[in-house]
């Protein structure tokens, strides 16, 4: 397996009046060809700025972004839109991502349209029914406006415009937050149906870990900007080493009369993201904290098998 | 409170919102109890009509549109669905209070938090400003906000301590029955743990019976003892935890509980619940559910089951219950 994509220290501040917002601080991580990329973490955490700085929805402060061997951290124009072709997004909320004033047909096809793919009125509409069939829409809904719907068939409108131009990369940022449990398993479904059958890298941004586990291969946790552990997805939850991850998964209600567990309270809420100051960013809440971690950052060690973890702590008697 | 004395008692509710072009049913035949000091979950999806049973008992169905069509709210022996507005107004907040889900919309946004809650305290217990203050301050302490943010704004707390706040709000005049409507889906996975720990600890120290309205079958299996799974507006299963969580009768619960994305098995696929959702203003004229139901037959289409005990205090509302057949 080949990496499709890698980020090398990635970083995204926002100017704001206090000072900087660190919402992406120094990320580096790499996605395989044909994986599923799990990112979670809480609301502000930047998990959803990271998957915009990647796409150059946004522009990044500083470190590099290399798609498919090259770097794309600052292409511009011609070689920019070439490039999103090959990576698309599918967003949260099918409900404002969708523009009510154009029909299902229109949204999905006028992709096609910008790029200019299709050379005649027929191919156009022959894609077009091509994509509704593949993610379950109807046809008869081709005229059809998105209020029309449901949450889960706006969304599958959504998927269908993200996989317009046939794209490997996709990144989806909470794709099924909005949605019923029951609509929320049929998107799932069809997420990974279409990953086998196009071959697709995906990159899964959720705040859901039960949702993460079930569909990645690899989960990165982050908090307030930082990756502060990353592994295979069933190790993650069976030996997590970052105390953030281990009071997170305790945190989990699970829908069983039976689980017996620990519950790990971490007390307080996030520390401000603007201008932090230096130290591991989890430290003010964090039961374990020592003065080194008030006062150095901690790198992410590698301390199993493609597992990694940015805790001073983890690994030691501690 | 007693703890085998019933507080609540909802019977053969019926709520239809009434518009020029359609008559929605929201709430259909609806009969549960809730005991003192005990905790109901309503679980059920979107539209299946689990808020507008809370707003009923909290007579705040919109005006012009809700109604309550058939049937009886009784909180401590007294029907509560007969009361005049004004009556209505001294229940609410002392007997009856709530929770809503989007804490921000249900604060006020130009009132310091402190003064919001003495507000209520002087509108339900002749007391002194000063005494009333007091109390606040108290109250707030006791959720976790000191007080020195107690006389903040709404917009200077987090999520997490608006929700804090809000409950503080809930709970200021130590009311008999607490109705939380999806308390924790706007909040964050560590801070929903901080809110459910507190609503219980408090619950257990005053005796409140609650009635918990959420989607999250977790939480249901972390907070409450009995459960009312409701779909298109009826209850079609009722029981206690254990009947929920390990007899599953109804094929909706079935269906619920295998869309869920495991923790600890692996799952290779997930089995969402096929078909469209319900149109409440246009219910089919058997069962509800028969359109999605994978154990559907022909009887289903045009045949509405009755409620059948297939254990004590378990109720299942099914053909297949009919028959005897789970």
């Amino acid at each position: 397996m080949s990496v499709i994509l890698e980020t090398k220290k990635l970083q995204k501040y926002f100017k704001t009046p206090k000072g900087f917002l660190h919402a992406v601080e120094d990320v580096s991580l790499q996605i395989e060809q044909g994986e599923t990329l799990g990112i979670v973490g809480e609301s502000g955490c930047g998990k959803s700025t990271l998957g915009r700085t990647i796409l150059h929805l946004l522009e990044p402060t500083g470190g590099q972004v290399f798609f498919e061997g090259k770097d794309i951290t600052n292409v511009r124009g011609r070689e920019l839109k070439e490039l999103r072709r090959k990576m698309q997004i599918i967003f949260q909320d099918p409900f404002s991502s969708l523009n009510p004033r154009m029909t299902v047909g229109e949204i999905i096809g006028e992709p096609l349209r910008i790029f200019r793919v299709t050379r005649s009125r027929e191919e156009y509409s022959r894609r077009i029914s091509e994509l509704m069939d593949l993610v379950g829409l109807a046809q008869r809904n081709i005229n059809s406006y998105p209020h029309e719907f449901d949450g889960g068939r706006r969304q599958r409108i959504g998927i269908a415009r993200a996989l317009c131009l046939g794209p490997n990369f996709i990144v989806c940022d909470e794709p099924v937050s909005a949605l019923d449990v029951s609509i929320q398993a049929q998107i799932l479904n069809l997420l990974q149906e279409l990953q086998a059958e196009l071959g697709l890298t995906l990159m899964f941004i959720t705040h859901d870990l039960s949702v993460v586990r079930h569909i990645s291969q690899h989960i990165c946790v982050m908090y307030l900007g930082q990756l502060v552990e990353k592994a295979p997805a069933k190790e993650l939850f069976t030996n997590s080493l970052h105390p953030y991850t281990k009071a997170l998964l305790s945190a989990i209600p699970i829908p069983s009369i039976h689980a017996k567990r620990e519950r790990i309270i971490i007390k307080g809420e996030l520390s401000s993201p603007i201008n932090p100051g230096p130290g591991c960013r989890f430290a003010s809440r964090c039961p374990h904290a020592t003065d080194l971690c008030r006062e150095t950052t901690p790198e992410l060690r590698e301390l199993g098998p493609n597992h990694f973890v940015a805790c001073h702590l983890a690994g030691s008697a501690g | 409170m007693d703890n085998n004395e019933v507080l609540l008692k909802v019977s053969n509710l019926v709520v239809h919102y009434e518009t020029h072009k359609a008559v929605v049913e929201a709430v259909n035949n609806v009969s549960f109890e809730i005991r003192g000091g005990e905790t109901l979950g309503l679980v059920g999806e979107t539209g299946a009509g689990k808020t507008t049973i809370a707003l009923a008992i909290m007579s705040l169905l919109p005006k012009n549109t809700g109604r309550i069509v058939q049937g009886s709210i009784e909180l401590g022996g007294r029907d509560i669905t007969s009361l005049s507005a004004r009556e209505m107004r001294a229940v609410r907040g002392r007997d009856v209070s709530m929770i809503f889900q989007d804490p921000m919309s249900a604060l006020n946004p130009v009132m310091r938090v402190d003064a919001q809650i003495a507000e209520l305290i002087r509108l339900h217990r002749h007391v002194s400003r000063l005494d009333a203050a007091r109390q606040a301050q108290e109250i707030l302490k006791k959720v976790g906000i000191q007080p020195e943010r107690a006389g903040e704004y709404p917009h200077q707390f987090s999520g997490g301590m608006k929700q804090r706040v809000v409950i503080a709000m809930a709970l200021a005049c130590s009311p008999k029955l607490l109705i939380a409507d999806e308390p924790t889906t706007a909040l964050d996975v560590t801070i929903q743990a901080q809110v459910l720990d507190l609503i219980r600890e408090l619950k257990d120290a005053s005796g409140t019976s609650m009635l918990l309205i959420t989607h999250d079958l977790g939480v249901v299996a972390e907070t409450c003892d009995r459960v009312a799974v409701i779909y298109a507006g009826e209850i079609v299963e009722y029981g206690t935890l254990e009947d929920i969580f390990d007899h599953a009768s109804h094929p909706y619960t079935k269906c619920l509980f295998a869309t869920i994305p495991s923790l600890d098995k692996d799952v290779e696929r997930l089995q969402p619940i096929t078909g469209p959702a319900v149109n409440s203003a246009d219910l089919p004229e058997g069962c509800s559910f028969c359109g999605r139901c994978p154990q559907a037959r022909e009887i289903c289409m045009t045949h509405d089951p009755s409620q059948v005990e297939v254990a004590p205090g378990h109720l299942v509302k099914c053909v297949l219950a009919e028959e005897g057949l789970l």
